[in-house]
C-alpha cells in the first residue's frame, strides 16, 4: 500500500510539482507555507481510486499523468451564457472578468485528502459573497465560471465562498460551462454557512465540454431555523464528479435538495449527496430525477446520517430514472445511517420507461412519436425544472433537455409564464 | 358515403384473441352505439381503431373513406381524421393543455401539408371551445389532465376533440364516471360534432349516454363480434335484460 501511494505520488510530482512551482511564485509571502503543506498533502495521498467506498464507482487516479498547467486566461464572448435579472459574476479559466475578489482564506472542502491539497494548494479566489443579518437579495447572484482549453493539460481551480449572517437571504445561480477543446480538469469547491434563520437557495447548472473532468465540492453549514435549497442540474462533461454535504447543526434546520441528470454522451457523472442531520428538529428532502441517454453513466448516492441526538428529524428522499436507451446505466443508492430512535425517514426509488399508453395518448391526437416522447421526457424533466424561480434559466434548462432529446418541441407553446392565456378567458 | 367498414376483423393482444370477425358499417352523419358486457372487446376495437401497436390485427380490413388505413400509424391517423376518446385519459404534468392542442393541430397540419394557424387565432378558437365545455379558461396553462378529476379528464377529451374537429370520433366509455351535470356537458359537446360528414362511435356499457346522444344504430359486442344490431330501442331493451341472454344467444 505504502508502495503504491510512493508510487503515484512520484508520478503526480512529476506532473504537478512545475505547475505549482509556478504558481507559488505568484503568491503573496503569507501564504506560502499553507499552500505548500497542502500541495504535500495532494502528492503524498494521490487521487482517489475506487479502492475506497465513496469513489467506488469514479476513479481519479486514471487522470493522465503528463505535465498539466494552470489554464491561461482566454477572452471570449460571455453574453450567451448569461442570464439578465441577476448580478453577474464571471470567471474565464479561474480569471475574474472585473474585479477581483480577496479570499476569506483558503478553501478546506470535507473531502479526500489527496484531492482536498489539491485544490487547496492551487485554489483561486471565485465567488465570495457575504451577506449582513437581515440582507435579502431580491435579485439572484450569478455565477458564471467558463473553461476554454487550447492545448490538453490544462486546469482551472476555484473556491467559492456564501456567508449569510442571521436572517439574511439570496439566491445563487452557479453556473459551469465549457467551450469545445482540449482535455481539461476542473476542480472547485463552495463553503456557505448560514447562520439562525438564514435562507440560501442554490442553483447550480453544469453544462461543461465533452472534454472536461470536473470535481466539485460543496460544504454547507446549515444554522437554528435556517434553510437551504439546491437545485442542481448536470448535462455536460465528460467526467462529473459532484460531492454535496449538507450539515443541519441546530434546531430547526432546513434542506431541500433537488437533482436533474442526463447525460447525452459517452460520459461519466457521479452525484454524492449527504446530509448530515446533527442537531434535533431537522428537516430534509431529497428529489431526484435522472435520464439515462446514449451511453452515459451516472451514478447517484443520497445518504442521510442521523446523529444521536438528532430527534424528531424528518426525512424523505425521492429518486425516478428514466432509461431513455439501451446503452445508458445508472446507478442509484439511498443510504441511510440512524443513530437516533425518535426519527421518521422514508426513501423511494425507481427506474423505468416512458409509459406506453401516454405515448401513445399523444399520438392519437396526432403528435409524432419522437415528439411525443420528447414531450414526456419534458414532463418528468419538469418535476425538477419547476422548482426554478427564474424564468430565463428555466426555460434555457427546458431548451437544452429537448436540444439532447432531438427532437423538435415547440417551447414557445411550453408557456413558461403563459402571458397568452389569462385567467378571465377573453379572447385577446 | 360510409365513413368506416370493418369487414371480418380479427385482432390480438399479448397472443390472445380478442376480435374474432367483426363486422361494422358507419355511414357519414350516422351515430353507433357499440354496447356489451365487460371483457367482449369494446375497448380493444377502440384502440385498433386508433392505431395502438400493441394490438395486432390478425385478418380483416378496416377501411376508412374507402381506404385501408392498416399500414397508417396512430398519428397519421389522427391527422386524417380519427379521433379515439380515452376512457382513462392520461396525466402530462408540466406540458400545459395549451402547448399541448397546439402541439396536436399543428402536427396533424403539418401531416396533411397545410400551415401552422396564427397563434392569436387559434387562441381563439380553443378559448371558444373552452367555454362551451364550461371549464377554467384558466386550465390551458395547468399541465395536461394534472390534478384534474375523472370528470374534468373526460370533458378535457371531448375539448381536444372539439379543438381538432375529427371525421370519425370513437369516444371508449368516455360517460363513465360522471356525474349527471358532466354528462350533459360531454354530451352537448358530441352533438355539436354531430354533422352530415363525420361519424361518431360511442363505446359504451350504459345505456345513459344514450339519453342525451341519440344514436341512430346500436351494436351488441360479445365474444369479439357483433352479436345483434339494431335501433335505439335495442339499448332500453339491453338496460332491462342485461346480457346475459344475448351471449347464450351467441
Amino acid at each position: 500500500m505504502t508502495q503504491k501511494i510512493m508510487h503515484a505520488g512520484d508520478g503526480i510530482h512529476a506532473s504537478y510539482g512545475e505547475a505549482f512551482a509556478a504558481f507559488a511564485g505568484s503568491l503573496p509571502a503569507a501564504e506560502h507555507a499553507a499552500r505548500a503543506a497542502a500541495f504535500d498533502e495532494f502528492i503524498q495521498h494521490g487521487f482517489p481510486d475506487d479502492a475506497i467506498e465513496r469513489w467506488h464507482y469514479t476513479n481519479l487516479s486514471t487522470l493522465p499523468k503528463q505535465a498539466v498547467r494552470l489554464a491561461a486566461a482566454a477572452a471570449l464572448d460571455t453574453a450567451p451564457w448569461q442570464l439578465g435579472d441577476c448580478d453577474e459574476f464571471i470567471w474565464i479559466n479561474g480569471e475574474p472578468q472585473g474585479a477581483a475578489t480577496d479570499a476569506a482564506g483558503l478553501p478546506a472542502p470535507d473531502a479526500h485528502a489527496g484531492l482536498a491539497g489539491l485544490h487547496r494548494a492551487f485554489a483561486r479566489p471565485g465567488l465570495q459573497l457575504a451577506l449582513g443579518a437581515g440582507e435579502q437579495r431580491e435579485r439572484p447572484v450569478h455565477a458564471l465560471t467558463i473553461s476554454t482549453a487550447a492545448e490538453a493539460g490544462e486546469m482551472t481551480h476555484l473556491a467559492h465562498r456564501i456567508s449569510l449572517a442571521r436572517g439574511a437571504k439570496v439566491t445563487v445561480i452557479l453556473q459551469n460551462v465549457g467551450t469545445d477543446g482540449a482535455a481539461r480538469f476542473i476542480t472547485q469547491s463552495l463553503a456557505a454557512d448560514l447562520a439562525d434563520g438564514a435562507q440560501l437557495t442554490l442553483i447550480r447548472l453544469q453544462d461543461e465540454s465533452r472534454a472536461t473532468t470536473q470535481w466539485l465540492q460543496t460544504d454547507v453549514n446549515v444554522g437554528r431555523d435556517a434553510r437551504f435549497e439546491l437545485i442542481n442540474v448536470d448535462f455536460g462533461g465528460k467526467l462529473i464528479r459532484n460531492d454535496w454535504r449538507v450539515k443541519l447543526l441546530a434546531p430547526g434546520a432546513q434542506t431541500e435538495l433537488a437533482g436533474l441528470f442526463g447525460s447525452d454522451a459517452r460520459a461519466h457523472l457521479d452525484n454524492q449527496y449527504e446530509i448530515d442531520h446533527v442537531a434535533a428538529h431537522g428537516t430534509s428532502r431529497q428529489f431526484f430525477r435522472g435520464l439515462g441517454f446514449g451511453n452515459s453513466k451516472t451514478v447517484l448516492n443520497g445518504r442521510v446520517v442521523v446523529q444521536r441526538g438528532a430527534q424528531k428529524t424528518d426525512s424523505e428522499q425521492s429518486i425516478a430514472n428514466l432509461m431513455l436507451a439501451k446503452g445508458a446505466e445508472i446507478d442509484a443508492k439511498p443510504e441511510l445511517e440512524i443513530y437516533a430512535d425518535d426519527v421518521k425517514c422514508a426513501h423511494g426509488a425507481t427506474c423505468g420507461q416512458l409509459d406506453d399508453t401516454a405515448v401513445f395518448y399523444l399520438r392519437t391526437r396526432g403528435v409524432p412519436e419522437a415528439t411525443a416522447r420528447a414531450l414526456l421526457t419534458y414532463s418528468f424533466a419538469n418535476d425538477v425544472i419547476a422548482r426554478i424561480a427564474h424564468a430565463g434559466l428555466r426555460e434555457r434548462i427546458a431548451r437544452r433537455i429537448t436540444a439532447a432529446l432531438g427532437a423538435e418541441l415547440d417551447l414557445d407553446a411550453l408557456s413558461f409564464e403563459d402571458e397568452t392565456v389569462d385567467a378571465t378567458g377573453d379572447a385577446l | 358515403m360510409k365513413i368506416l367498414e370493418i369487414e371480418n376483423l380479427h385482432a390480438e393482444v399479448g397472443g390472445n384473441e380478442i376480435l374474432k370477425g367483426l363486422d361494422l358499417s358507419v355511414g357519414a352523419g350516422e351515430v353507433h352505439a357499440i354496447m356489451g358486457p365487460n371483457g367482449a372487446g369494446k375497448s380493444t376495437l377502440s384502440k385498433v381503431l386508433a392505431g395502438a401497436e400493441d394490438y395486432v390485427v390478425t385478418g380483416g380490413t378496416i377501411r376508412y373513406q374507402g381506404n385501408d388505413i392498416a399500414e397508417l400509424s396512430a398519428e397519421q391517423r389522427a391527422a386524417h381524421g380519427i379521433f379515439m376518446g380515452f376512457q382513462y385519459p392520461v396525466e402530462i404534468p408540466g406540458v400545459s393543455n395549451m402547448m399541448f392542442l397546439k402541439a396536436a393541430v399543428n402536427a396533424q397540419r403539418k401531416e396533411r401539408g397545410e400551415k401552422e394557424l396564427e397563434a392569436a387565432d387559434f387562441l381563439a378558437w380553443v378559448r371558444h371551445r373552452v367555454k362551451q365545455m364550461k371549464m377554467d379558461p384558466a386550465m390551458l396553462s395547468r399541465g395536461v389532465n394534472q390534478g384534474f378529476s375523472g370528470g374534468e379528464k373526460k370533458r378535457n377529451e371531448i375539448l381536444q376533440m372539439l379543438v381538432l374537429e375529427p371525421k370519425l370520433m370513437v369516444l371508449d366509455e368516455t360517460d363513465s364516471g360522471l356525474d349527471i351535470d358532466a354528462l350533459k356537458i360531454v354530451s352537448d359537446g358530441i352533438n355539436t360534432m354531430r354533422s352530415p360528414e363525420r361519424a361518431t362511435i360511442l363505446v359504451t356499457h350504459y345505456q345513459r349516454l344514450l339519453d342525451y346522444v341519440q344514436p341512430d344504430f346500436v351494436h351488441v359486442l360479445a365474444g369479439g363480434r357483433i352479436v345483434k344490431s339494431g335501433g335505439p330501442e335495442l339499448a332500453r331493451e339491453l338496460e332491462e335484460k342485461g346480457y346475459g341472454w344475448l351471449q347464450q344467444a351467441a
